[in-house]
């Protein structure tokens, strides 16, 4: 077995785990508590089998091209906390099975087992990258465990989130500075690189950064507050994330590190220092608590800080206790949390002043919590008592000047004498009456995970020897083979021994002075807590977002799109007074070309004069025909005739909408019409300008020389701009054409879910009898064009799609004449209501996308993506590329179909009953395009619009309707 | 020149169009502005060279550069998607720059002509309530159904 099958195996077990939650609901946990401690088995098993005393390492290629592998190694270090994370998650997964109610558990048990894999990918990681996505994904699941508790789970999951994602981000810095700085991602060999020691600013950025990581995931002052915070998790999430998970992954990472970091003063100094200060705090904090599961939350603080302070001083021996107490602390802390869960469950409160006389009524939880806090307090002759040994040995020997010895001594002995009173706090809901609805001693299989962890402090407290392989194998692994784990009981009259009994001394009377300590921890001892900060951070990030976003917040378009403008003329400005521009090539405009610059001069002052919708549009084709000649004259037959079709369609999309607003423009104001006009005209030179000074200074490009030079060799086809569409270039064409997909779709959805504005009156009011009225008969002549081209113009569509890859067309030209062709049969229809066209167009939109990828595949069986086939079918040439083309059509068909067929009718409005003679109800065929009159604004403007009003105004011309030609009078005074 | 002046004329009369009101003369602006990028993509190929990049072995001496022509290609058929969605939503929801005259209470811009033949002397919209005038009159008319249409 290798570590990877291991690590995908703690993976599989993750929808194992969501199956066997849902089927047989909290019992998942015994066979899930199975597989995790077979995999420590394997774990195990791999350690022994190794060739190499310094541990086993495996490497998988993951993104070669970066030199990111997923590397693993399984050292001293790593089997200890890989050990750790599964025996403590089966213990854990195996009490939930009696701690949950019944009912699924399907997300329970997925995030606990998702957790565990997470953290064993995080201890086996030997690669930067995977050991940053594993920490990132604790991360998630604490946040996720957290969130599923509730409503009152939901702010403290983002505090704990927000607090241990900044540590993230700490460590990606890291990550990226290491990884410049060595030039690899593999862990083992950055921390063994001599940058560490040739460049001590770069070793103390990075210290500082790897401790701040640490610090937020291990609740080190000033980033403690998420973990007493996320006590609203259930208690098996907090035993877990307490014991093993989360907040050791920070105490993980800091003892990788001190093989590279230790000699680095700012690192002792900062986790020293940090380490006791959270200590010391932590346990004073303790011993304020009232509820037995806060109370542990803070002793979790605290021995984390001892733990850290210890990994901060940096010698061999450290490494040494840090190792011990890891192990220790795990299995006293998850008895404890299991423990107070039982408590919990069986008597419903958690409040110490509200408990007695346990140890009568739960006797063996009562035993088991004794174990457990004894171990906490530091007694002898408890694992617990060893580790405390063991870490005090490591700060009175090391080679710090005296007087920090002395100091950071004090510190030590003061909180393990915290420590020691609150442990026996914890102990006083045992003695005394029980009361008299006394809670039921727990159930054996519930109890019995809890006891094998609490046993194994007094077992190996007194059997130190069995651990001492492992806990030797994980210091080495830190900090080298110079100290060897001893871990009896007995050392002779050493300092720590004396400290130890210092600790009990002032613990003791602490305990005994118990009112007064009461008395001085009952004040608030701080002003401010934790927790109120980070809200205070959080809400100032999100009002400090509300005002950067403030000045995009509007729905005037002017002030969205003002700003890039206005950018774009100063940075024109900067570029024209720094740039250096080349001499001309030569000046190449022809006369031809100032006739074009004429007619869109022309056609663009027009188009600025424009009042109504309808002469604005005409104007605007014709500025569109002339940059297609422009286009045409610069050689780019291709583009001109994609811009002409285009141009043709345009007008037939915005005639259908047309009918649907007002005829005319609004008046815009007078200083408004000027800043624009002053905005346009810079913008309209600066862009001249560029243009002017920045083309044709130079030869044709090399991309265009060798697409012109190796264009029909590669490819089989003569049209160069259409080879770069469908060979070279195919990826973006394809990406285009999903964007064009997706415009498609944009615009059925924004139809559907916000409805077409109502149609407004025709204004065209000439009497019934007029043969205008009907549009039958006026459709006669296009009707037959229609019937004759129709059939033509598709023809001539697909003899475009197939010439193109030799001669102008191709997929987008023969997309547009295809689909001008549809856009002609709907305009012959008499009426738009009874026009509505059948054509699948989404489906369109679809089987284009699909076409085009499938192409795209098969061309991986020459090697790439989108690489042509050739093969000749009977004879003739045949290419993939042309059938890319035909994916290509088909999008761009289903865009314009799409377009017209849901803009020309609103398909809520019933077909209208065919009457006998039912000229007058045909009424909008098209837009008011002969006759403009005022009549749709004085729907607008008159102001005694009643419903009745407007009904009335709206329903098709009525006989007795007034004709505004007829006379001014009846019009203006109609509604009054 | 000729070019880099005719870019200058699109260029400044799209900027032109968008900064007013009303969501069709935006639409306007912002076709007017893509010709001008699209002649400028042409022109960053060179004018000198005007060759039609077609037929066997080409002249690389006389031959338009293919690659902007692909791009500007591709270009005009996105921005064509790009223009009928814009147009869509000029159209759909309610009443807003396009059709709401009260919000403002700007007058049309109609022409003179039309004002003499009479009915849109518009009155000051603020007088009656123009807000609720034109909710009623928006939601009546969503109800409205073709003459036709009723059983």
């Amino acid at each position: 077995m290798s570590l990877l099958v291991i690590l995908a195996l703690a993976v599989l077990l993750v929808p194992a785990a969501g199956v066997l939650g849902r089927r047989a609901g909290r019992n998942a946990g015994w066979p899930l508590a199975v597989g995790l401690l077979a995999l420590a088995g394997g774990l195990v098993a791999v350690w022994d089998d190794r060739a190499d005393p310094g541990g086993v390492v495996q490497q998988v290629p993951w993104m070669p091209t970066l030199g990111i592998s997923l590397g693993l190694r399984l050292d001293g270090l790593g089997l200890l906390f890989g050990l750790l994370v599964l025996v403590i998650g089966a213990v854990v997964v195996a009490w939930s099975s009696r701690y949950l109610g019944s009912g699924g558990h399907a997300s329970f048990y997925t995030l606990m087992t998702f957790f565990a894999a997470a953290m064993l990918a995080l201890v086996l990681a030997d690669d930067l990258v995977v050991l940053f996505v594993a920490w990132e994904l604790t991360t998630l699941c604490s946040f996720l465990l957290i969130a599923r508790s509730g409503p009152e789970g939901r702010d403290p999951a983002i505090r704990t989130f927000l607090v241990t994602a900044a540590g993230g981000l700490c460590l990606l810095t890291a990550v990226a500075v290491m990884w410049a700085a060595t030039g690899t991602t593999r862990l083992s060999a950055v921390l063994a690189d001599d940058v560490w020691d040739a460049s001590p600013g770069l070793a103390a950025v990075v210290a500082v950064l790897v401790a701040l990581a640490a610090f937020t995931k291990s609740a080190q002052f000033p980033f403690h507050a998420w973990l007493p915070d996320a006590m609203v998790a259930i208690t098996p999430v907090s035993a877990y994330l307490h014991a093993a998970a989360m907040v050791k992954a920070g105490i993980y990472l800091m003892l990788r590190f001190t093989e590279a970091l230790h000699a680095v003063p700012v690192w002792n100094v900062l986790l020293v220092s940090v380490g006791l200060l959270t200590a010391l705090m932590g346990a004073v904090l303790a011993l304020q608590r009232h509820d037995l599961k806060e109370l542990l939350a803070y002793s979790t603080v605290s021995q984390l800080g001892f733990l850290t302070a210890t990994i901060g001083i940096g010698t061999e021996y450290a490494a040494v206790g840090a190792a011990v107490h890891v192990a220790a602390h795990a299995l006293f802390k998850s008895a404890l949390f299991m423990a107070v869960g039982v408590i919990d469950h069986q008597a419903g409160t958690r409040d110490i002043r509200a408990l007695s006389g346990l140890a009568r009524t739960m006797p063996a939880t009562a035993g088991i919590m004794v174990l457990a806090a004894a171990s906490m307090a530091g007694l002898p002759p408890l694992l617990g008592f060893v580790s405390k040994e063991a870490m005090f040995k490591a700060m009175a020997h090391s080679p710090a000047p005296d007087a920090a010895v002395w100091l950071v001594g004090t510190v030590a002995v003061l909180a393990a004498a915290c420590t020691f009173a609150y442990s026996v706090r914890m102990l006083t809901v045992l003695p005394g009456r029980a009361p008299a609805d006394a809670p039921r001693e727990a159930a054996a299989a519930f109890l019995a995970p809890v006891a094998v962890v609490a046993l194994a402090g007094p077992a190996l407290g007194l059997a130190g020897s069995v651990a001492e392989p492992l806990l030797g194998a994980a210091s080495t692994a830190v900090a080298g083979s110079g100290a060897e784990p001893d871990l009896g009981l007995w050392h002779g009259w050493s300092p720590e021994l004396f400290m130890s009994l210092a600790v009990f001394g002032l613990g003791g009377a602490l305990v005994l002075a118990r009112r007064p300590v009461d008395r001085v921890l009952g004040r608030r001892s701080f002003p401010v807590t934790g927790v109120a900060v980070v809200e205070a951070f959080r809400r100032g990030s999100i009002a400090l977002g509300e005002q950067v976003g403030r000045p995009t917040r509007s729905d005037v378009p002017r002030r969205h799109l003002m700003p890039p403008v206005v950018s774009l003329v100063a940075l024109a400005a900067v570029g024209l007074l720094t740039v250096e521009v080349p001499g001309l090539y030569g000046d190449p405009s022809t006369v031809t070309d100032w006739v074009l610059l004429v007619l869109v001069l022309i056609g663009v002052a027009l188009a600025l004069r424009a009042r109504s919708r309808v002469g604005l549009l005409t104007i605007a084709g014709d500025v569109g025909f002339a940059v297609a000649l422009w286009f045409y004259a610069l050689g780019a037959t291709d583009v001109a005739l994609t811009q002409l079709l285009v141009e043709v369609l345009t007008v037939v999309v915005i005639v259908l909408l047309l009918n649907r607003l007002p005829s005319t423009f609004h008046r815009t104001g007078e200083v408004r019409g000027w800043v624009a006009a002053a905005v346009a005209v810079l913008v309209g030179a600066g862009a001249a300008a560029a243009t002017w000074l920045l083309t044709d200074r130079r030869a044709l490009s090399p991309a265009g020389r060798y697409f012109l030079e190796e264009g029909e060799e590669q490819t089989g086809g003569t049209n160069v701009v259409n080879t770069i569409l469908v060979d070279f270039r195919a990826l973006d064409t394809l990406g285009e054409l999903t964007v064009l997909g997706v415009a498609g779709i944009a615009i059925v959805v924004a139809i559907e879910s916000r409805g077409l504005l109502p149609k407004r009156p025709s204004p065209i009011t000439e009497p019934d009898a007029s043969p205008i009225r009907s549009p039958r008969d006026n459709m006669v002549v296009l009707r037959v064009t229609a019937r004759t081209l129709g059939p033509v113009i598709v023809a001539l569509s697909l003899f475009f799609l197939l010439r193109g890859h030799n001669a102008p067309g191709g997929g987008f030209i023969s997309a547009l004449i295809g689909a001008a062709g549809i856009a002609l049969v709907y305009l012959t229809a008499p009426d738009d209501r009874v026009s509505r066209m059948r054509l699948p167009y989404t489906r369109f939109i679809g089987a284009g996308v699909v076409v085009a990828v499938v192409v795209g595949l098969l061309g991986l069986l020459e090697g790439s993506f989108l690489r042509p086939l050739h093969v000749d079918v009977l004879g003739i040439h045949v290419t993939t590329a042309l059938v890319f083309d035909v994916g290509v059509y088909l999008a761009v068909v289903g865009v314009i179909v799409a377009a017209i067929s849901r803009l020309g009718v609103d398909e809520k409005e019933p077909l209208p009953l065919r009457h006998a003679g039912s000229a007058s109800s045909v009424l909008h065929s098209g837009p008011p395009a002969t006759t403009t009159t005022s009549k749709p604004h004085s729907r607008e403007t008159a102001p005694v619009g009643t419903v009745h009003d407007e009904q009335d105004r709206t329903r098709p011309p009525l006989p007795e309707r007034p004709d505004p030609f007829r006379g001014a009078g009846p019009a203006a005074g109609e509604g009054h | 020149m000729a070019i880099a002046l005719t870019v200058g004329v699109l260029v400044a009369g799209g900027v032109f169009m968008m900064l007013r009101r009303g969501m069709v003369r935006v639409v306007i602006g912002f076709m007017f502005l893509n010709h001008g990028v699209n002649l400028i993509i042409l022109a960053a190929g060179g004018a000198d060279r005007r060759g039609e990049a077609l037929g066997g072995s080409p002249d690389p001496a006389t031959t338009a550069d293919p690659l902007p022509q692909a791009f500007v290609l591709t270009a005009i058929v996105i921005s064509f998607a790009v223009t009928i969605y814009l147009l869509v939503l000029a159209v759909t929801g309610d009443a807003d720059d396009d059709t709401d005259l009260e919000l403002t209470g700007r007058e049309m811009e109609t022409p003179t002509f039309i004002e003499d033949a009479g009915g849109s002397t518009a009155l000051p919209a603020d007088e009656l309530g123009p807000r609720a005038v034109r909710r009623t009159g928006s939601h009546s008319s969503r109800r409205r159904r073709p003459p036709g249409g009723r059983p």
